[in-house]
């Protein structure tokens, strides 16, 4: 006997995260927050355009609570913003701009402020006005390679008085906030840190001098926009530096800022900045556990009275919810989490929390930030792209319903399926191995990159909810192509190791393996092993460690100029640590040129760039890792019957505009299938690569 | 014929047994309390014709062929009736008179044959047993009395026949008037006659004569000694008139969506078990469908013994979602729902007994104002982002907007949300009571629980008494009908100038003023379900539909819709008292709703959507009509 179902409310199980809280007077309605970040789209000069606004616009539509946009915006003109195209708060020229920011999130109910600062000594000065950078000491900064001057006293009452017309700028744009950025080691906290700070006069010393500069930067901005308008401050719980600021130390900072009244909130972020390795820490890769600092923030929350926010690798509902639930802290920061998805919070209040495209901590974005590039997400093409028209929500075609077939179920396969089945077309998506995902299955295999695969995971599981036909373990050739007669098929065949590049490296001999082959597990790696990397990025270090992790001892060459050199600044830190730690010798500037047999062991010959000099290493297994090669054998085969030859119109692909030939009829443009490929079976790039481009050239099928 | 004096003398005889059976029948009756309203006698008889020919007709006239019948075997059998007393009791004699009377009796016979003819293959809703025999005895009263009326119209000479004529006609007379008038007031089929007539005569909803609607509960007096109906006499007079009325036609059974669930409840059965009731006895000569899953005969009951303690399963009380559904449909005009409701309520406010999630529920609402128990500080948390404007604030707005207890769930707060920006994009002056709102009371009211009802109505009302505002809107059909038809009772002068609108009505008035401007819908087929506290409680079938076809929507009807819609199984408290059956209810609604191919399923009411969506997929997209609205609304940009 069946029973009646109970269709009245339940108890949502996220209920906690959707009790609205206020901040000073502004009711935020839900508990979670983007946080600040360096979005690098502040075109024109660091205004908010058009891509900016739309960016927001996105979040708050997907519900999210408080939009803290507009990470390290400056205040003053010798703080560069172009470096990174932050926002430029040093002139009224932005306040329309912010006009127009906030209204498209207050149109959906969120509420956004902006991270404002005068980024000091952490910054550069070549290039825009060409600046002396100024710190509370003049101590270079070693991250930017920053040398500074010492601040005056005028310099100082200088940017003081332009923290508060910046505040003011933001409060007559509309905005509902500013946060005033003491972390990262800016210059507030730059006065803050003994590490930096060695002044005799007013400015620093003892405490309350330190203390100084910020507490003048609060007065001027509190009086220049009143009580009621949101000020906010983001510190560190400590800065994990001998010399610099520990938990107790931000717990008293915390306390003596709290006990002016005029703070309205606290962010709360774990370790200091200013080193590479303490970088890493700012925003925790997929190596991190999660919360890894909430304990920091739990304690600034003991010493204060309002809000505390806290972000850092939360990227779960149930995550945030118990952070919440058990009071930690007020707020919980979700910052990846909205990048990756913006409508995080809809589906959680959908009930469709399994179809969250969860962060994986690739810090792809982050890592393009610190390069100057626009931040994008690995695995969300649309992400930043809305103002272009790129959909997080994918559409019904209204159009004819297709038959699709995708060769190949790496992340590019996998998006086209996915995005095409969304259309509601029907799709087959064909795989060669039994198991999707491509390199990424391979990515996967090394230590501490294993939650890369949950790129992967979300696309299957998107997959099956959309009712794709997927053929695991099936190899297709033209045959079966023709067979199913697909309207449109998309290869995304991927590529293979490109090791026989050099003859001389004998892999027609069997000399050398391949990095996949390592970490496949298909061939055990030696004890004594040398790997060549000429990619530099994340294939050659991973090979590395996952190597190192199971006993062998690694060399790791690179022709390059230090392994790993392609690697992003967050990301590159975690694999040092564990290379270093397992003893892999890193050595750069040195090609391969031959690999010969000697008796049970394997030489190999290496040359430096520089000099010609000429070096041998005996191992018993040498690995190469010099990219991969195009699988266009399909490509070739099926190109000449297709209706559009293959080809992809670049011009309306960039545009984001359907590709014509889904526009004419058959009759115009011959019979047969549409073919595209996408991803590395044209040329080697990277995930995003693929799938972006499998967004722009499904979301029209 | 011989024996000029026996047919008179036996028609006599009739109708005194006929006249004591009606005295005691009527006793049984006032056994009841006595009605909220008083009618007088003639005042009441005189409108029985009037509301037989208009309202019981419309009813009946929904089955043609049924109509047609009962006009002939009824109507002829009341003119027969009349001028046999003339004709052959008083002697009377006019060949005209006799004409009349033959005529009619043609008339009943041919009624009687159509009545054979229906009951040659009778639907499973139509009880069996004596009434088989009902047009054996129509054919006999009026075959004989035809035959015995002939010479009267000199057709035949007076005095044809011999011995043999006269005793079969006396004995097919002995039959037809034994059922006939005999059987009408000492409980045979014809029962209902007596009965229906007085009960159009008493009814206990007057209201609902002359095409009203009269669908809220009654409040209980909560000074009474016991609250709620424990036994069949503490049922008003005129309900146990009522339930003497019934014809055991079945079409409230075939309308039940309990019943069709497998749930344990036949309303037809529950109304003859409560004539059981009144009358003393046991339901072995029940002859119709049983409760599903129980077994018919052991039932027994009288007058003032309790009627869930043997006569009726409190399960089957609780497995009625209040659909009104078995009302609308009754030819009797017979009151299901209030019936269940008074017997709930002893359940509830005497024994404490309200089934499964009942007890907490009530409890919750005790505590904190509403079912589910949410800290009554969050029913605003919904709109942290949307602005609105709180009374407490404004004191005063054109629109009362009753957010109701969607609020504590986040997929009615989609419904909600799109209403606002409705409400929004329609510059329409509206507030809400934020978190002084408190639950309406409906689930309380429907699970029997008339105390905590009241209490809240009133207290709702004392907040709302405080501000101005011309008219209350709320996207909850179950909110709409208590403020609309259940808070008056206790409202004082609240609802003299207020006008209490269901959205889909308040939406498709600023539709039609062109205070919307609408994309039109480009999705698939989409079909709409009436929710039952919006149809059949509320009568608003047409301006869901106008704002459908305003978006170029083409509705594909289901079958069952309109007043004849489909319960989703959502109301009365059903899914907290859950009943075990063997079907949901939602699945068959939503079987209803695949019959169409509709990919989309618009709906007015919160609780229709989270049951429908309980489906389990694939099925069709639920959508309130305000989302649907909302996702079509063409935005200006400003
Ligand atoms: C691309 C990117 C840029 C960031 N830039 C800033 C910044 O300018 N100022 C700042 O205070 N935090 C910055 N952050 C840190 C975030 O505010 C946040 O603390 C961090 O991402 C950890 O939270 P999450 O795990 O939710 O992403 C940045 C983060 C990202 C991903
Ligand atoms: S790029 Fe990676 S770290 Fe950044 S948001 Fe996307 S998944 Fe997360
Ligand atoms: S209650 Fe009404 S509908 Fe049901 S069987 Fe009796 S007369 Fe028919
Ligand atoms: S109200 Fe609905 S569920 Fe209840 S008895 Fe009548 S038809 Fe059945």
């Amino acid at each position: 006997m069946l029973v009646q179902k109970t269709g009245f409310k339940t108890m949502s199980q996220f209920d906690v995260l959707f009790e609205p809280l206020n901040i000073n007077k502004l009711t935020i309605r839900n508990r979670i927050v983007s946080t600040a970040h360096a979005e690098v789209y502040a075109t024109d000069g660091g205004m908010t355009t058009d891509r900016y606004v739309k960016y927001y616009e996105e979040k708050a539509k997907g519900g999210c609570g408080l939009c803290i946009c507009g990470g390290s915006s400056v205040v003053s003109i010798d703080s560069p913003q172009s470096w990174w195209s932050s926002v430029n708060l040093s002139t009224d020229r932005i306040i329309p701009h912010f006009q127009n920011l906030a209204d498209a999130v207050h149109k959906h109910g969120g509420k956004i402020m902006i991270q404002i600062t005068h980024m000091g000594r952490r910054s550069r000065w070549d290039g825009e006005n060409w600046p002396n950078l100024m710190s509370p000491s003049g101590i270079r900064e070693p991250v930017h390679r920053a040398t500074c001057k010492t601040i005056e006293e005028e310099e100082i009452w200088r940017v003081i008085g332009d923290f508060a017309q910046a505040a003011r700028r933001a409060k007559e744009g509309g905005l509902d906030g500013v946060e005033l950025s003491a972390v990262h080691q800016h210059m507030i906290d730059q006065f803050w840190s003994p590490r930096v700070n060695k002044r005799t006069d007013k400015w620093g010393g003892s405490f309350e001098n330190r203390m100084r500069f910020g507490m003048e930067v609060l007065k001027a901005v509190r009086e220049e926009v009143g009580p009621d308008f949101v000020v906010g401050l983001r510190i560190t719980g400590d800065e994990f530096h001998p010399d610099g600021l520990n938990h107790d130390d931000m717990k008293e900072i915390a306390a003596y800022y709290n006990a002016t009244g005029q703070i309205d909130y606290f962010g709360v972020v774990g370790s200091g900045c200013d080193t590479h390795n303490t970088l890493a820490n700012v925003i925790p890769n997929m190596s991190y556990p999660p919360e890894p600092f909430l304990h920091l923030a739990a304690g600034i929350k003991e010493v204060v009275d309002v809000p505390v926010i806290h972000a850092q690798n939360i990227k779960d509902p149930n995550q945030a919810k118990r952070i919440v639930e058990a009071g930690y802290v007020d707020f919980v920061g979700m910052t990846r989490a909205h990048i990756a998805d913006p409508h995080l919070i809809a589906k959680i209040k959908m009930d469709q929390v399994d179809q969250i495209r969860q962060c994986v901590g690739a810090n792809y974005c982050i890592d393009r930030q610190y390069m100057g590039l626009d931040v994008l997400c690995i695995q969300n093409a649309a992400t930043s792209r809305e103002y272009m028209g790129l959909p997080h929500i994918i559409e019904k075609t209204a159009g004819p319903v297709r038959k699709v077939v995708v060769v190949g179920g790496g992340p590019g396969g996998l998006e086209a399926a996915r995005v095409a089945a969304e259309r509601g077309h029907n799709v087959t998506l064909i795989e060669k191995g039994e198991e999707l995902g491509g390199q990424l299955t391979l990515a996967a295999k090394a230590p501490q990159r294993d939650q890369i695969a949950g790129i992967t995971r979300w696309l299957v599981m998107e997959l099956e909810r959309l009712g794709v036909d997927i053929r695991l373990g099936t190899a297709a050739d033209a045959g079966l192509v023709r067979e199913l007669n697909p309207d449109v098929c998309v290869l995304a065949t991927g590529g293979r190791p490109f090791i026989d590049q050099n003859p001389e490296w004998g892999a027609e001999e069997g000399l050398i393996t391949a990095s996949w082959d390592i970490l496949s597990g298909k061939v055990e790696p030696g004890k004594n092993i040398l790997i060549y990397d000429t990619i530099c990025e994340f294939s050659g270090m991973s090979t590395a460690d996952y190597a190192a992790a199971k006993g062998s001892l690694v060399e790791l060459v690179t022709d390059d100029i230090k392994p790993g050199v392609g690697i992003g600044g967050t990301t590159f830190p975690t694999y040092y640590r564990s290379l270093y730690e397992k003893e892999v010798i890193m050595t750069s500037d040195f090609m391969l040129e031959k690999v010969y047999r000697e008796g049970d062991s394997l030489v190999a010959v290496l040359e430096n760039e520089y000099t010609g000099q000429r070096e041998e290493r005996v191992v018993d297994q040498v690995v190469v890792e010099n990219g991969i090669r195009p699988n266009e054998e399909l490509y070739y085969e099926l190109k000449e019957e297709s209706r559009n030859k293959g080809q992809i119109d670049n011009d309306a692909l960039f545009d984001i505009k359907p590709q014509p030939v889904l526009l004419e009829s058959a009759s115009e443009s011959g019979d047969g299938m549409i073919l595209w490929r996408l991803g590395d079976c044209v040329s080697q790039r990277n995930v995003h690569a693929a799938m972006y481009d499998a967004l722009r050239l499904c979301k029209d099928l | 014929m011989i024996f000029e004096w026996l047919h008179p003398l036996l028609i006599a005889a009739a109708l005194a047994l006929a006249v004591i059976g009606a005295v005691r029948r009527i006793s049984l009756w006032r056994a009841g309390q006595p009605a909220e309203q008083s009618i007088s006698l003639i005042a009441g008889l005189l409108t029985i014709p009037k509301r037989y020919f208009h309202d019981l007709h419309d009813i009946v006239e929904r089955d043609k062929y049924m109509a047609k019948t009962h006009v002939a075997a009824g109507g002829g059998f009341v003119l027969s009736a009349v001028l046999i007393i003339v004709v052959h009791l008083f002697g009377i004699e006019s060949k005209i008179l006799a004409w009349g009377l033959l005529a009619a009796l043609a008339l009943m016979f041919v009624g009687g044959l159509m009545v054979a003819k229906r009951r040659q293959n009778p639907p499973s809703r139509i009880s069996k047993g004596p009434w088989m025999r009902l047009p054996k005895s129509l054919l006999s009263f009026a075959g004989a009395f035809f035959v015995l009326t002939l010479p009267a119209a000199g057709v035949l000479p007076e005095g044809t026949g011999g011995w043999i004529l006269t005793i079969v006609l006396t004995a097919l007379i002995i039959w037809g008037m034994g059922e006939m008038f005999f059987g009408m007031t000492w409980g045979g089929p014809m029962k209902h006659a007596f009965a229906g007539a007085l009960h159009l005569a008493f009814h206990r909803r007057q209201e609902r004569f002359g095409g009203g609607r009269s669908t809220g509960l009654k409040p209980v007096d909560l000074g009474q000694d016991i609250l709620g109906v424990s036994k069949p006499t503490d049922f008003k007079w005129n309900q146990l008139l009522g339930f003497d009325a019934c014809v055991q036609c079945g079409r409230c059974e075939a309308m039940c969506p309990a019943f069709a669930a497998g749930q344990p409840l036949n309303p037809k059965k529950l109304i003859q078990d409560m004539v059981v009731g009144l009358a003393g006895g046991t339901d072995a000569n029940y002859a119709g469908s049983p409760y599903p899953g129980k077994d018919v005969g052991s039932a027994k009951g009288g007058p003032t013994q309790i009627i869930t303690e043997g006569l009726v399963d409190p399960e089957t009380l609780w497995s009625c979602t209040t659909c009104r559904a078995c009302v609308e449909e009754c030819p009797m005009m017979i009151e299901h729902v209030d019936a269940i409701v008074d017997m709930r309520r002893f359940l509830t406010m005497e024994k404490g007994n309200t089934p499964n999630k009942g007890a907490e529920v009530l409890d919750n609402i005790i505590a904190t104002d509403n079912p589910n128990g949410y800290a009554p500080a969050s029913r605003t948390n919904w709109a942290a982002d949307q602005n609105l404007a709180v009374m407490k604030d404004v004191k005063e707005a054109d629109v009362l907007f009753w957010v109701s207890d969607g609020a504590f769930d986040m997929r009615s707060q989609r419904i909600l949300r799109s209403f606002v920006k409705l409400l929004k994009a329609a510059n329409v002056d509206f507030a809400v009571l934020g978190d002084e709102e408190l639950d309406s009371g409906d689930v309380a009211r429907r699970l029997g629980d008339d105390a905590a009802f009241q209490s809240l109505a009133k207290r709702n009302i004392e907040i709302m008494s405080q501000y101005k505002f011309k008219r209350i809107v709320t996207t909850d059909p179950h909110a709409y009908h208590c403020l609309r038809n259940e808070y008056a009772d206790f409202g004082g002068d609240l609802f003299k100038n207020v006008e209490v609108l269901h959205h889909t009505t308040f939406l498709n008035e600023l539709v039609q003023q062109g205070k919307l401007k609408l994309d039109t819908f480009s999705g698939g087929t989409v079909t709409y379900h009436d929710p039952c506290y919006l149809g059949r409680y509320n009568g608003e079938y047409e301006a869901p539909r106008e704002l459908l076809r305003s978006l170029g929507i083409e509705v594909a009807e289901m079958e069952r819709s309109g007043f004849r819609s489909r319960c989703c199984g959502g109301g009365g408290g059903a899914p907290i008292t859950d009943i075990p059956g063997e079907r949901r209810i939602a699945d068959m609604r939503m079987e209803d709703v695949n019959t169409t191919g509709a990919e989309l399923v618009a709906v007015g009411c919160q609780q229709c959507t989270a049951m429908l969506e309980g489906v389990v997929e694939p099925r069709p997209e639920v959508k309130d009509i305000a989302e649907i609205l909302a996702d079509q609304l063409i935005e200006e940009v400003h």
